[in-house]
């Protein structure tokens, strides 16, 4: 395998109800990702996009987006309608093709302007579920119901997901501004909260994001002649769960199992983990699918618990494992991001600096 | 929301159940197409002038996609309601759930005097499909000033201008749209 390495990432932070376009909201992260790569624009040879045009409902937005990327004289793009995190899979695996060294890869999300609960329905298969239009947070609820019928967690044990998810976003300037506004929260506190699907309560669902992200990937010496701590990707990996959520044990995450196997976690420790876990009880279920150890620094972000612009929220886990290593001065960590109800999809990466 | 019609047709081997649904969407215009839906309003057609490459993009978009800088109402300028056609489409509609079309119409690309680029889609009312060319000189009908929406996503020209006629003018040399031909 050829070695890249991430150089750059920027993010437009948790924007709330954005009257902006998606193309607007990118263009100043696409810039800041180049500026901050020591790259040029015309040196990229490669560009991917994640968006789905149904959150914002704007068809075709995922071609106008190529508008804040610079496509001119042509470039060579590919967009996927996934988390931006498969964007950079993609790249990732452009990049091993050995011709071209440097890949853009972002992606954008406004999901305000629609109901989730409603959009996310059509990802359900068309016969038997969408009909019944199952929303995500009560699919999500059975899964927590599966965790807690199974004696593997206790709502107490969602809630301090929640209170530590919340602690760490108050140094997180990304985080969604009515997360850090609320401030501190006990376990008890939160416990006293009346349920949104039993068994979750508000605190233990997403805050609805806008957003936007954008990496730099640059393969081999190349990229440290670029950047001073580059953090290369030595394990990616995406697997998937049978479609319909009812053939499967959800009280454990099997895909994350073999994605986290297949990328090498095992191999070193991990000093810090970022979970796409969109609901608390999702953390406690890839902590444990993943091989995470006590000694592993859970979304010192707060997660996506704290800021969850969808289709973005999973390469924001990615750019946070970035920075921990690229100006925190860690060795080794990881990335992952989830698509689909029930952690049907996920994709782990592991991140390692030269140091 | 789901409309099933019960009446499930049964007469083959292959069975078909109509399932409709619809989403909603609140509706937020950005600041930028906000300004040029009220230029429309006022029967005026608005673009943003590069200040780095001076190509005029119309509808404007808030920044430049050949030099990706930004753009503002500093660069606005206004623009003929008279262009060029430079592509077309002639449609057949499908009498598919929610077609108002009946007959065979014509969709165009026009590049306007004074833009840099083309307003794609716009109906070409009164001219005979099979005299639609390249280079055919067009201007606008505009719709009554109360019916005049613009786009909330900055797309083309919203409900403004209800379609564009022949001028009467002799056509465009090829010089002057072969840059923007499909
Ligand atoms: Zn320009």
């Amino acid at each position: 395998m050829r070695d890249v390495a991430i150089v750059s990432f920027a993010q437009a932070g948790s924007l709330v109800d954005t009257a902006e376009s998606e193309t607007q909201m990118l263009l100043p992260v696409i810039n800041a990702a180049i500026e901050g790569s020591g790259i040029t624009r015309a040196d990229i040879g490669f560009t991917c996009s994640g968006s789905a045009d149904y959150l914002a409902g704007t068809p075709f937005a995922f071609v106008a987006n190529l508008e804040a990327v610079g496509a001119w004289p042509p470039i060579s793009e590919s967009h996927v309608d996934m988390d931006g995190a498969w964007a950079l899979y993609e790249a990732w695996v452009r990049l091993q093709h050995g011709d071209v060294d440097v890949a853009l890869a972002f992606s954008s999300g406004i999901s305000s302007r629609s109901d989730l609960g409603e959009v996310l329905c059509l990802q359900n298969d068309p016969y038997y579920l969408m009909p019944l239009w199952a929303d995500h947070v009560s699919l999500a609820a059975l899964q927590a119901r599966a965790l807690l019928d199974q004696g593997l967690a206790t709502e107490a044990d969602l809630a301090e997901v929640v209170a530590r998810s919340r602690r760490n976003a108050a140094a997180n300037p990304s985080a969604h501004p009515d997360v850090r506004a609320a401030g501190d929260l006990s376990v008890d506190q939160l416990l006293e909260a009346a349920y949104t699907v039993a068994p979750l309560r508000a605190a233990d669902c997403p805050p609805t994001t806008d957003g936007a992200a954008a990496v730099i990937l640059v393969a081999g010496d190349r990229a440290r002649e670029v950047c001073d701590n580059p953090a290369w990707i030595r394990g990616i990996d995406h697997r998937s769960e049978a479609h319909y959520p009812g053939l499967r044990d959800l009280a454990h995450a099997g895909s994350a199992r073999l994605a986290a196997e297949h990328a090498g976690v095992a191999d070193a420790p991990i000093e810090v983990a970022e979970l796409a876990a969109t609901f608390s009880h999702e953390e406690l279920l890839l902590t444990e699918a993943l091989g995470l150890g006590a000694d592993t620094e859970v979304n010192p972000s707060g997660g996506a618990l704290a800021s969850n612009p969808m289709m973005v929220s999973g390469l924001i886990r990615i750019g946070e494992a970035f920075r921990q290593i690229n100006e925190h001065g860690k060795h080794r960590t990881l990335g992952h991001a989830a698509s689909g109800p029930c952690l049907q999809q996920n994709l782990v990466c592991v991140l390692e600096g030269d140091s | 929301m789901t409309d099933t019609d019960p009446q499930v047709a049964d007469d083959g081997p292959v069975r078909f159940m109509p399932q409709l649904i619809s989403l909603d969407y609140t509706v937020r215009t950005n600041p930028v197409a906000a300004a040029f839906g009220e230029a429309l309003a006022d029967g005026r057609i608005t673009g943003h002038r590069c200040p780095s490459c001076s190509l005029v993009f119309v509808p404007p978009k808030g920044f430049c996609p050949i030099c990706t800088i930004e753009t503002t109402s500093a660069d606005e300028v206004v623009i003929e309601d008279r262009g060029m056609v430079t592509a077309w489409t002639v449609l057949t509609p499908i009498q598919y759930h929610g077609q108002q079309e009946r007959k065979d119409y014509a969709l165009a690309s026009i590049l306007l005097v004074g833009a840099d680029g083309t307003v794609g889609q716009q109906r070409l009312i009164d001219i005979p499909l099979d005299e639609i060319r390249p280079g055919l000189m067009v201007e606008a009908v505009w719709a009554a000033p109360e019916d005049r929406v613009a786009d909330d996503r900055g797309y083309g020209l919203g409900t403004a201008i209800d379609g564009w006629k022949a001028t009467g003018e002799p056509d465009a040399p090829a010089s002057e749209y072969e840059g923007h031909t499909l």
